[in-house]
């Protein structure tokens, strides 16, 4: 029988279209503070990544370089076999 | 006797705020050795015991992911407190109770403190605490609420009875699945041989997860052993140990709150979603981005008009008196000085200054667009509707950005695994439209289409994303054939009223970079132009030449035939678009030098007294029309509707499309026709955006993609604008 967690990433391989997180948890019958629980577990395993901004937070200039006019919304997807590691900062 | 007694859980769980309940003033706070995570210690007098209690670093588990997380789990094994108090938040329960499965592995006197169950009851969550104890194996649970006290006695007495009577707590055997039971029985004979100081059963399970910090700690043979098990799971299942252990409390969870938790509803459907339903629909969801959009660039386009005359006036009017007055006074009027601050100086920045309430305007709305959660939901229809179209996904969010500024747009792109999205996206981002490129639109708007002036503005970014999906479908048709990357799960966080300040602060950011570009890059854009303007190469004297014989109308006239099937083939409009690769705002700065020859038409001197009373009168009749457009916004929108008219608003009696022109819009409508002036729009859009921009892309791509994009986009701009010329002429409009 397949696990609840193998089921979260199947959702992730599955997916023809963008889901929202609240959306998924409705599907997967499962809390979405659980299933957040269950998504880091997948992160961390290396299967998934969250997609963080181009380092901004952790540049010198906080952003001042780039201010981007959104702020994007945390956001996961399949990690690649030859996924880099933190994205660089914005500010080159 | 002393007792130790520690608190553990979750972050946010309300466990500082127990811990400085039970122990008053008598705490003792410090660092845990050799780490940075902050150690509290407190005592009390309880039941004639002396007791320590010591606040453990919020984890979520027990792994050994973070400082956190091993901080809690050697305490509990080192130091072997008497009892350990699981705080919960009684509103969140499930998350909470992976922590606390994992404490009962360990098989520590446990005692539940169901903290914050004000909050659970006031979102109808109700615990059934008997159930949930007796399926915990007989763990005292307490309800609480920290904040205030409640329950505190209540805990005070479990937990004195926890940590004085071990036995009353059985540890907790969580069935993990034949496979990995075999596993743990093969390995529990070699953990008990090897006599080590942790519980046999929680080591066998730890070592199976592969817990790195474990597996150095124990005998290399036992490790070893234990890697051959997890391996043989993995080969039995064809999941790995640790994903079934970890499924295994995931699915102890669901059993222990079913009957012991009831909800109004399982994952009740709250506002955000009804609203998503609408506004993040496949269909509906693109429609509305479209519909708001439009909305936004009416108000942007309309709303900033009245200040933006009034500033423009301020400029043409009392500063350059006042600049010239100053001169006067040093005996520099008529010199190059003169013509440099007036013509170079005032007529380039004060030229693009006057488009502050502009981008003031658009940041506005886009602010409460991003506070209100909206841009989220914009976002994830956007990219759907991409993915739809067989594009690469993923890419609208980078191209999102792009709408700010070209050059995080395209280091946005590196949040995008593969590089060839990256390159895809990095060569649309530079067609999403600029806030830099709006000042240019706004003047040809105010110029040629008065109050309809936002319908342009909004045309022209919506040919921007059309554009950018026909170079998307491009690209992936012909270049770049790879199976497309699947998609985002994203966050769509609740829809909130705005916050003011939140709101204030963004402008002001946005803003405030805008005017720094005004000081710095397009001061020093501004000068170079009037230099270039200034130098004559048939004769003349520098500074006292007409723009056309200068050097900059001589390089300009060379390729303006470039640009004559799209209809502004004239050395002004091509010098103007040259001016353009340095950044898209000192296009305006160069219009503003080239069309409108300030020093040649310096406004006549009046009293200061007078300068204050028209600034004061301007500025007041500028704000009441500015309210009165923020009123129209209403009937414009519903006057788009086939049948509709509503009356709009008109505090001063003006007769329509009577704002008062500047004198740049007056000088493009007699060198521009209203198809000539969106044929150079269109140029403007879809040309290379800057050269900070290029240098990104470089950066990022490398040489010789730049060169492709540069090349690319100026191709497309071209054939774009001759598209757009040369269909207007064919249908008569032209």
């Amino acid at each position: 029988m397949m696990t609840v967690l193998r089921q979260v990433l199947q959702t992730f391989e599955q997916a023809s279209a963008p889901l929202s997180l609240a959306q998924m948890a409705r599907d997967l019958q499962v809390e979405p503070a659980i299933l957040d629980d269950m998504i880091a577990y997948w992160v961390r395993k290396g299967k998934l990544r969250e997609v963080t901004e181009a380092g901004c937070d952790s540049c010198g200039l906080k952003g001042d370089c780039c201010s981007p006019i959104v702020k994007l919304p945390r956001r996961y997807e399949l990690a690649a076999d030859d996924a880099p590691g933190k994205p660089p900062c914005c500010c080159g | 006797m002393t007792l130790t007694i520690c608190l553990a859980g979750n972050p946010n769980a309300g466990k500082s705020t127990i811990f400085n309940a039970l122990t008053g003033a008598r705490q003792h706070v410090g660092n845990w050795p050799g780490k940075t995570v902050e150690k509290k210690e407190g005592r009390l007098s309880l039941s004639g015991h002396e007791v320590i209690i010591v606040d453990l670093p919020g984890t979520y588990s027990l792994s050994a992911f973070s400082a956190e997380e091993i901080i809690t789990r050697d305490f509990i094994l080192d130091a072997q407190p008497d009892a350990v108090v699981a705080v919960v938040d009684a509103a969140n329960l499930e998350r909470n109770l992976y922590l606390v499965l994992q404490l009962l592995e360990m098989h520590v006197p446990l005692v539940l403190a169901l903290n914050m169950s004000d909050v659970a009851e006031s979102r109808a969550i109700r615990i059934d605490r008997q159930t949930l104890s007796e399926r915990l194996g007989g763990v005292p649970v307490i309800p609480m609420v920290g904040s205030r006290a409640i329950g505190l006695d209540a805990l005070k007495a479990a937990m004195m009875r926890a940590a004085t009577d071990h036995a009353a707590i059985p540890p907790l055997c969580l069935d993990l699945g034949a496979p990995v039971e075999q596993e743990i029985a093969g390995l529990l004979p070699l953990i008990e041989r090897e006599a080590t100081p942790y519980p046999p059963r929680w080591l066998a399970i730890k070592l199976l997860e592969a817990d790195e910090d474990l597996l150095s700690k124990v005998p290399p043979a036992l490790a070893q052993a234990a890697q051959q098990a997890a391996d043989r799971i993995s080969e039995e299942t064809g999941e790995d140990a640790d994903t079934l252990i970890a499924d295994a409390r995931y699915s102890c969870i669901g059993e222990l709150v079913r009957g012991a938790v009831s909800r109004a509803a399982a994952n009740p459907i709250t506002v955000s979603d009804k609203l998503d339903r609408v506004l993040a629909h496949r269909v509906w969801g693109v429609v509305i981005f479209l519909a708001l959009m439009w909305v936004v660039f009416q108000f942007t386009a309309n709303v900033s008009a009245p200040l933006l005359d009034w500033i423009d006036g301020l400029f043409s009017g009392p500063v350059t008196r006042w600049t010239v007055a100053i001169l006067g006074a040093f005996g520099l009027n008529g010199t190059w000085f003169e013509s440099l601050l007036v013509d170079g100086v005032i007529g380039g920045v004060g030229g693009v200054l006057v488009f502050v309430p502009v981008l003031f305007a658009l940041y506005f709305a886009i602010a409460v667009l991003e506070d209100s959660g909206y841009m989220a939901r914009a976002a994830f229809v956007m990219d759907r509707f991409m993915q739809k179209l067989g594009l690469h996904g993923k890419s609208f969010l980078p191209m999102l950005v792009g709408f700010g500024c070209t050059v995080p747009g395209i280091y946005a792109t590196r949040t995008l695994e593969n590089p060839d999205d990256r390159k895809i996206t990095g060569f649309l981002t530079t067609f999403m439209s600029c806030g830099a490129r709006l000042p240019v639109y706004v003047v040809f708007g105010s110029a040629f289409f008065g109050a309809a002036s936002g319908n342009l503005v909004f045309a022209l970014y919506a040919i921007g994303i059309g554009v950018a999906v026909l170079t998307s479908l491009l690209l992936t048709r012909l270049v770049f054939k790879g199976k497309p990357a699947a998609p985002f799960v994203m966050e769509l966080p609740p829809y909130r009223v705005p916050n003011p300040r939140t709101v204030a602060l963004y402008i002001w950011g946005h803003t405030a970079e805008f005017l720094r570009r005004a000081g710095t890059v397009i001061l020093a854009a501004s000068v170079v132009i009037w230099l270039l303007l200034a130098i004559p190469v048939n004769g003349g004297q520098f500074a006292r030449v007409n723009a056309g014989d200068s050097l900059f109308g001589a390089i300009s006239r060379v390729i303006a035939p470039v640009f004559a099937p799209a209809g502004f083939g004239q050395w002004e409009a091509a010098s103007s678009l040259m001016a353009g690769f340095v950044s898209k705002e000192t296009i305006v700065s160069a219009m503003s030098q080239i069309y409108t020859n300030a020093s040649d038409d310096l406004p006549a001197p009046q009293p200061l007294t007078d300068d204050a009373r028209d600034i004061a009168v301007g500025l007041g009749e500028a704000l009441v029309l500015t309210g009165q457009e923020i009123v129209n916004i209403v009937p414009r929108t519903v006057n788009v509707i086939p049948g509709m008219h509503m009356p709009e608003a008109n505090l001063l009696n003006q007769p329509p499309d009577t704002g008062g022109d500047t004198a740049l819009e007056t000088a493009l409508r007699a060198a521009f026709t209203p198809l000539t002036a969106l044929a150079f729009n269109v140029f403007v859009l879809l040309y290379v955006p800057c050269l900070a921009a290029v240098a990104a892309m470089r950066q990022e791509f490398g040489t010789r993609w730049m060169g492709l994009q540069m090349a690319y986009t100026l191709v497309v701009a071209w054939l774009g604008a001759i598209v757009v010329y040369q269909a207007g002429l064919f249908l008569g409009i032209g």
